[in-house]
């Protein structure tokens, strides 16, 4: 029989009948991990070595599961809201929370004796056990936990199943240790003084697998936006970028959008406390129109506009704030501009929506173009990112016609991915800005979700490390 | 946006043709379809269509695209002599009114249903949840003409809706349900508009709360309507009431409003005309269509047309609140026309593609980072002071703070990336080590963004000396002349942080992470990691770079 150095030394210095792990070995030899990995596989192919390739299941936390950690259990959240109220309908609670959470979190707070439901009404009788938190965090380091917890812990999907793989060996026969001169390592000694010549070769085995080996590489999010980038800049489009922080002039006032539309609540909007000035002549040209339409032809909105309320400074909604006061730059045609950046909604977070998420947005202005062209430049758009496109009537505040653009996807059918328009003539003219606008702001979260098959946005922007390390750069 | 409850038998019925072919149309008129179920369907009609938020109005819509009904809806209008009287004080709380008198309606189920359900909708889109417009609805019978429309100061009192006996206006104010909800409208009133009969009996405190001996009941039959408001509106909100029971075959008679000398009557529903030219038809939809296509479009949409050599003259149904302009008229010809029949063209206008220097320099920098083995990562720009600044053992910044935050993990934009990636490193503990991460990300300082590159590692050798490489290649690897001094830094260990010069000035720290910093991301692995102001080093190179403000 013939053996390596490697082989040989492991059989030396490794017990006998013993378990081990490759781990324990390590220890006990002072050998690397992987030599002895490599090592244990071949001797077993010559017969000197069981062994024993156990699957170990462990648990670990849900995103569900990290965020009741975080902010506690939904239960906790409907409870303190009843408790506030005192007696609360059922369907008060559906309306605050969600349908879904108010049902979870009604049947547990029944099942934990916390509340009692009378005539459709909730009361409140104590706060809810937290123990499935506890539960978590023993989890969290290892602890274990008794089996009924456990349960409850899975059925809630708190926590879910890893399976890994854990290697034991052990040596099961005495070999007479022949030494024999075969090359492992080849070093330079080896090559420099030639004593390979005439020598064998240990052969390793190809099938035996080998330590994992991560590579730097951009996130895969990235690399969508960077094709969408591309497919712009292909189709001759400037690219432009501005401030997180704008004024509500530019992020509202200049796209024609009331001054009391709800879409400018504080409900919907991130404000700052702080002001700026805008440049006031495009300022009160805008206020006209806002007002009586002034030469746009337009009846505009009537009641007062309010130059103090467009100085206020938000954190953009749209990028759309960008690409009007781009054009208001360069009014003259033609312009195609793009930009894909980061826009600010006030969202509480969840699976679908985020307050800070990426968009794509794009305007053409020319001599001779319509809303024809608009539907045009879209359908090249989406062709290129492999999609079949419809459109229908949709509604903006600054554009007319509207429309929503719809993408098919085999298992979802069709999906709507963005609005687009034509500018009004009420956005376009205070602004001295001379042709039609065909304009487009397209979702871009939901086209990754779809490429990538994720089901919750958040992973996108707080990257769980090993999907990042296994996601393939390749995606078909 | 409102969702409206549309029910199948209802609408097969006043429609003429079967649901499937109603569901296939809704989407091209203007609407979300939310879920579909056994006996009805709900779907989320647009803003500027109010006159959709009803079962009639939707009826109406669809009647026209499908061509079983064309073009402009006529409605009579009686005069029966109905007056409101307006006294000048409500000019500085809720200046406008308008009102109108129904005659002869059954209110079923269906129809008081759809009524109250097409109110609160109005009272939330156009009403602006009520501060604009609010509707109220009386029982006729009960009501002695003429009205009058003027103010009380807080201690005028009746019975309000649902009580049995009376209330203040201070009371309703501060004890009603309603006045609760609604009260903040009047916030800054001293006097309080009412509406009066001839006998001063009290029919509503717009847009609070209705009086109690008013109330509309199942044997009602006649109705007065009133719409106050801030502006115009009312008058649009008035006309989709008007139309919608005059549809379910009520008789429309109109009020008088007497202001001064000024006499309106309300409603108008002759309808406006408008002028659209045929070339900015042509021009905006980017196509010719032909002049019988645009009259069956119009048509469809409800519009009466009349045309010449060169333009279309189209009167506007009293109902439609959202005409403001001529395009408004030409979206509606593609609209009746259909989108789904309109050929896109791509246009043809030729211009070089120019990408934006920011967004080349970072394609730069991933390459360089991930050629180092670093991962990238994308991060929330949004984060608080805590994570910031507290855990950071760094002096809090001037950063932008929102308002209103929604979270207390959300409450200003970044000043610095190192904060984010530890979290990130935080939250992938039990991943395996050693992990390099890096971010080419935004920062807001004085309002600005301001581009940096930042990289952490992690793993339990992660040491001064391998981050000192890393930053030194990175530098050479940036093409820039550069010194690297010793640095002082809360966030990295005393003695164990550097800082990169260029030019003289400071861009950028890197170190040996503080163990007080790791304990609060609750990391138990040395870190080592570096941030540099990236547009400096750009504006350095290229000069200034355009950014939108």
């Amino acid at each position: 029989m013939q053996l390596s150095g490697l082989e040989m030394r492991i059989l030396s210095e490794v017990k006998k009948d013993r378990w081990y792990t490759p781990e324990e070995a390590e220890e006990e030899t002072g050998m690397s991990r992987d030599a002895i990995v490599r090592g244990v596989y071949s001797l077993r192919e010559k017969g000197l070595v069981e062994l024993d390739e156990m699957e170990r299941i462990s648990y670990e936390l849900t995103e569900e599961g990290k965020e009741v950690v975080e902010n506690g259990l939904p239960e906790e959240r409907v409870y303190r809201f009843i408790e506030e109220k005192g007696e609360v309908n059922i369907r008060e609670i559906s309306k605050k929370f969600s349908d879904e959470v108010a049902r979870i979190s009604l049947g547990w707070l029944k099942r934990k004796n916390s509340i009692e439901i009378r005539d459709g009404k909730v009361i409140p009788i104590r706060y809810p056990g937290t123990e499935e938190i506890d539960g978590l965090k023993k989890v969290m380091s290892g602890e274990s936990l008794n089996n009924e917890l456990f349960a409850v812990l899975k059925k809630r999907g708190f926590i879910e199943e890893r399976k890994a793989k854990e290697l034991r060996f052990r040596i099961t026969a005495d070999v007479e240790l022949e030494k024999e001169d075969l090359i492992g390592d080849l070093n330079p000694s080896i090559l420099l003084k030639k004593s390979w010549k005439g020598k064998k070769f240990l052969g390793y085995d190809a099938r035996i697998p080998s330590f994992v080996i991560y590579g730097g590489k951009i996130h895969p999010y990235q690399r969508i936006i960077k094709e969408v980038r591309k497919i712009f800049l292909e189709m001759g489009f400037t690219e432009i970028k501005g401030e997180y922080v704008q004024t509500a002039f530019w992020n509202f006032d200049a796209l024609f959008q009331p001054q009391d539309h709800p879409a400018r609540d504080m409900q919907d909007t991130f404000y700052l406390r702080e002001k700026v000035e805008i440049p006031r002549d495009i300022a009160l040209r805008v206020g006209e129109v806002h007002e009586t339409g002034g030469m746009t032809g337009s009846t505009g909105w009537g009641g007062k506009w309010d130059i103090e309320t467009a100085k206020q400074l938000v954190l953009r909604t749209h990028t759309t704030a960008l690409t009007i006061h781009y054009l208001a730059m360069n009014p003259e045609p033609p312009v195609k501009a793009f930009c894909i950046d980061r826009v600010y909604r006030r969202e509480s977070i969840d699976a679908t929506h985020l307050p800070e998420f990426d968009q794509i947005e794009g305007v053409v202005m020319a001599r001779n173009v319509g809303f024809v062209h608009l539907l045009g430049t879209l359908k090249e758009f989406y062709m290129r990112m492999g999609f079949e496109v419809r459109f229908r009537p949709g509604f903006f505040p600054y554009t007319e016609p509207s429309v929503e653009a719809e993408v098919y996807v085999p298992e979802l059918g069709w999906i709507e991915l963005g609005g687009a328009g034509v500018f009004r003539k009420e956005v376009t003219e205070p602004l001295g800005i001379k042709h039609r606008v065909l304009a487009w702001g397209l979702g871009l979260g939901r086209l990754a979700m779809l490429k990538l098959g994720l089901k919750d946005l958040r992973a996108l922007y707080q990257p769980d490390i090993h999907w990042l390390r296994e996601v393939p750069v390749c995606l078909w | 946006m409102p969702v409206v409850t549309l029910y199948f038998d209802e609408l097969e019925r006043m429609v003429g043709v079967s649901r499937e072919k109603i569901i296939d149309a809704l989407p091209m008129i203007g609407s979300d379809i939310e879920r579909i179920e056994e006996d009805h369907i709900d779907v989320e009609f647009f803003p500027n269509r109010p006159d959709l938020y009803s079962v009639e109005g939707v009826a109406r819509a669809l009647r026209g695209i499908f061509g079983i009904e064309k073009g402009f809806r006529e409605y009579i209008t009686l005069n029966a002599g109905y007056t409101l009287n307006v006294d000048r004080s409500v000019e500085k709380v809720r200046p406008y009114i308008s009102g109108m008198v129904i005659r002869g309606i059954k209110l079923t189920d269906e129809v008081i249903r759809s009524l109250i359900e097409l109110q609160e909708d109005l009272h939330w889109t156009i009403g602006r949840n009520r501060r604009r417009v609010a509707i109220g609805i009386h029982d006729l019978s009960v009501i002695e003409f003429p009205l009058k429309y003027t103010t009380v100061d807080e201690n005028f009192s009746f019975i309000p809706l649902d009580y049995s006996y009376d209330m203040t206006v201070r009371e309703i104010l501060e004890y009603h349900e309603k006045g609760i909800e609604y009260g903040f409208i009047l916030k800054d009133a001293d006097r309080y508009p009412i509406i009066l009969d001839a006998n001063n009996e009290v029919l509503s405190m717009p847009p609070v709360i209705n009086c109690e001996r008013t109330r509309v009941t199942e044997s009602t039959t006649d109705l007065f309507i009133d719409v106050t408001g801030m502006d115009e509106s009312v008058d649009r909100a008035l006309n989709i009431i008007a139309v919608m029971l005059a549809d379910r075959g009520g008789t429309i008679y109109t009020v008088d409003i007497v202001e001064g000398d000024r006499v309106r009557t309300t409603p108008d529903l002759s309808g406006r005309e408008m002028e659209v030219t045929f070339t900015d038809v042509y021009e905006l939809i980017g196509t010719e269509l032909g002049k019988d296509d645009i009259r069956d479009a119009l048509e469809r949409m409800r519009f009466d047309v009349k045309m010449d050599e060169n333009r279309i003259t189209v009167r506007i149904p009293p109902y439609r609140a959202d005409i403001m302009h001529p395009w408004d008229v030409i979206e509606d010809i593609a609209i009746g026309y259909g989108y789904d029949k309109l050929t896109p063209e791509y246009p043809s206008v030729s211009t070089v593609g120019v990408s934006h220097p920011w967004e080349d320099f970072k394609e730069a920098l991933r390459e360089i980072m991930t050629g180092l083995g670093y991962l990238e990562v994308l991060t929330f720009t949004l984060s608080n002071e805590r994570i910031q600044y507290r855990w950071m053992r760094r002096n809090e910044k001037n950063c932008v703070r929102v308002m209103h935050p929604i979270s207390e993990d959300h409450t200003i934009i970044r000043t610095d990336l190192l904060p984010s990636l530890l979290n990130i490193l935080s939250m992938n503990r039990h991943r395996a080590l050693p992990q390099r991460i890096f971010e080419v990300g935004e920062v807001v300082e004085d309002f600005r963004n301001r581009l940096r590159l930042c990289a952490v590692t992690v793993h339990s050798e992660a040491s001064f000396s391998e981050i000192r490489g890393v930053i030194e290649r990175v530098m050479k690897e940036m093409g820039v002349e550069f010194d690297i001094d010793n640095g002082s830094d809360g966030a990295f260990i005393e003695g164990r942080c550097g800082k990169v010069m260029v030019e003289g000035r400071e861009i950028g720290v890197f170190g040996e992470i503080h163990p007080e910093v790791l304990e609060n991301f609750d990391l138990v692995n040395p870190v080592v990691g570096f941030e540099i102001e990236a547009d400096r080093i750009l504006s350095m190179k290229s000069g200034d770079i355009e950014m939108i403000f």
